[in-house]
């Protein structure tokens, strides 16, 4: 306890009781998903809240399928995300995210209730949600007393633990749209078990022969990127300084540079780029490869 | 203060508690129950591990609160000295612990993978015990005693 006031706690029953608990809140107020990370945060005094909105009683669970899309209630935990991942093409949206749940750093113990609309509302960098959704081409679905307004991935993650939500508003659902990708790789870069990741790739094999890359944890904010298939394989010095190039240049359009923390200088991050993007590739090719031999 | 409402270990106990009040320190403050450990409050290391609802979480992470009118069970309810659950008998006969600071939260994790999986492959074994911290045993003690409360379990079921 800190001593401040007591905040005010609510656990709307659902959306409508949220967006109306909402209405008029300030900074202060904190919405609580899952709890994994706003909790903690709470204890250590890195946040302070002046009112307490618990969606944890709102529904905004469940996965459903919408004109060319998967809509994902911001309130699904990674676990049932996991468990939605039974026959589903390699290139489904959900695999990615599939992909990233399995290798949640903290154990089932998070899977069990971390959240994907709480990872992404969270907004911090170095977790695995908000480089997936800008490689998803995911839309932000929030909703507020004056409407429901979408937001693209790309737009949302203003910077490390800043994103487009206002105040009053709430994550309410994700849209993943069927895209054309044809399977998906991911690779999570870390030094030990229990740390946060150097550097996060989603890599995605598109049908015109491409490739759609996403970076985490490299910067403030998650970047995507278009890159040239490696005709001469990923370990080609070429190609590896074609995606160092555009990495480059996908983070200095977003106004983002090469963070340095005390896992790793900007230097390090900006070596390992190629690298970890190579091993997101590969394991996309090896996705599609499969699939395209499952269909001969 | 808000009261709450908890089902600990089969009883109905019900608290008053500050919204940002932490489950872990409800559990053992209000309710009286300190197997529950508080180590890191930051929700990495797991020591503080108990089943809501039958599924794990860190209960540093959870509000009081946010529990409110759910099942809980704890360290307390898994065994007794004189009939000890399969998992807490091959922790101890494996040597799985040494200062027993993580084991009430290592052994309700292990607890809900043989209920969720009773016969899990070692991915899944390392996988489960990934969110508890052990700074003594390296783990290998750890993997050996999951191994053989499968093969206890296994055995337990066989007609």
């Amino acid at each position: 306890m800190t001593g401040e006031d007591t905040p005010r706690y609510t656990a709307p029953a659902d959306l409508d009781g949220v967006v109306a608990a909402l209405e008029g809140a300030d900074e202060g107020t904190v919405l609580v998903g899952g709890g994994t990370m706003v909790v903690p945060a709470m204890t250590h005094g890195h946040v302070v809240p002046s009112a307490l909105v618990d969606l944890g009683r709102a529904g905004l669970t469940g996965i459903r399928e919408e004109d060319g899309a998967t809509v994902v209630g911001a309130m699904t935990d990674y676990a049932s995300l996991l468990a939605a991942d039974t026959d589903r093409g390699p290139g489904h949206p959900l695999r990615l995210l599939a992909r990233a749940a399995a290798g949640i750093t903290g154990g089932p113990q998070i899977r069990n209730r971390g959240t994907l609309g709480g990872s992404a509302s969270y907004a911090n960098p170095a977790s695995d949600v908000p480089g997936c959704l800008v490689a998803l081409g995911a839309r932000l679905r929030l909703a507020s007393a004056r409407g429901v307004r979408e937001v693209p991935a790309q737009e949302f993650f203003l910077g490390a633990f800043r994103t487009a939500r206002r105040p009053d508003e709430v994550l309410a659902e994700l849209v993943l749209p069927h895209g054309d990708a044809l399977a998906w790789g991911y690779v999570k870069f870390k030094l030990a078990e229990s740390s946060w990741p150097v550097v996060t790739s989603a890599a995605a094999v598109l049908a015109g022969g491409g490739l759609r890359v996403a970076l985490g944890a490299a910067a403030d904010r998650p970047v995507a990127l278009d890159v040239p298939a490696p005709h001469r394989g990923t370990a080609d010095p070429a190609w590896r300084a074609l995606v160092a190039d555009g990495a480059a240049r996908a983070l200095a359009d977003r106004g983002a540079a090469f963070v340095d923390d005390v896992l790793a200088d900007a230097h390090y991050r900006a070596a390992v780029t190629p690298v970890i993007v190579a091993r997101a590739v590969e394991g996309a090719l090896r996705g599609a490869d499969r699939q395209e031999r499952g269909r001969a | 203060m808000n009261r709450i409402r908890l089902n600990v270990n089969g009883e109905d106990r019900e608290v008053e508690v500050d919204p940002r009040r932490l489950l872990v320190h409800a559990v053992r403050e209000e309710v009286g129950l300190t197997g529950t450990h508080v180590g890191c409050l930051t929700g990495d290391c797991g020591a503080c591990t108990v089943l809501v609802d039958d599924r794990s979480v860190k209960s540093c992470s959870v509000l009081a609160v946010s529990a409110d009118g759910a099942r809980l069970r704890t360290i307390e309810d898994l065994g007794t000295e004189d009939d000890l659950d399969p998992v807490q008998r091959a922790f101890l006969e494996e040597f799985a612990f040494q200062c027993g600071y993580c084991l009430p939260g290592m052994l309700l994790t292990v607890r809900e993978l043989l209920d969720r999986d009773p016969d899990p492959g070692e991915e899944d074994i390392v996988q489960a015990v990934s969110g508890n911290l052990c700074r003594c045993t390296g783990y290998g003690p750890i993997l050996r005693a999951v191994r053989s409360a499968v093969r206890a379990t296994r055995e337990a079921d066989r007609p």
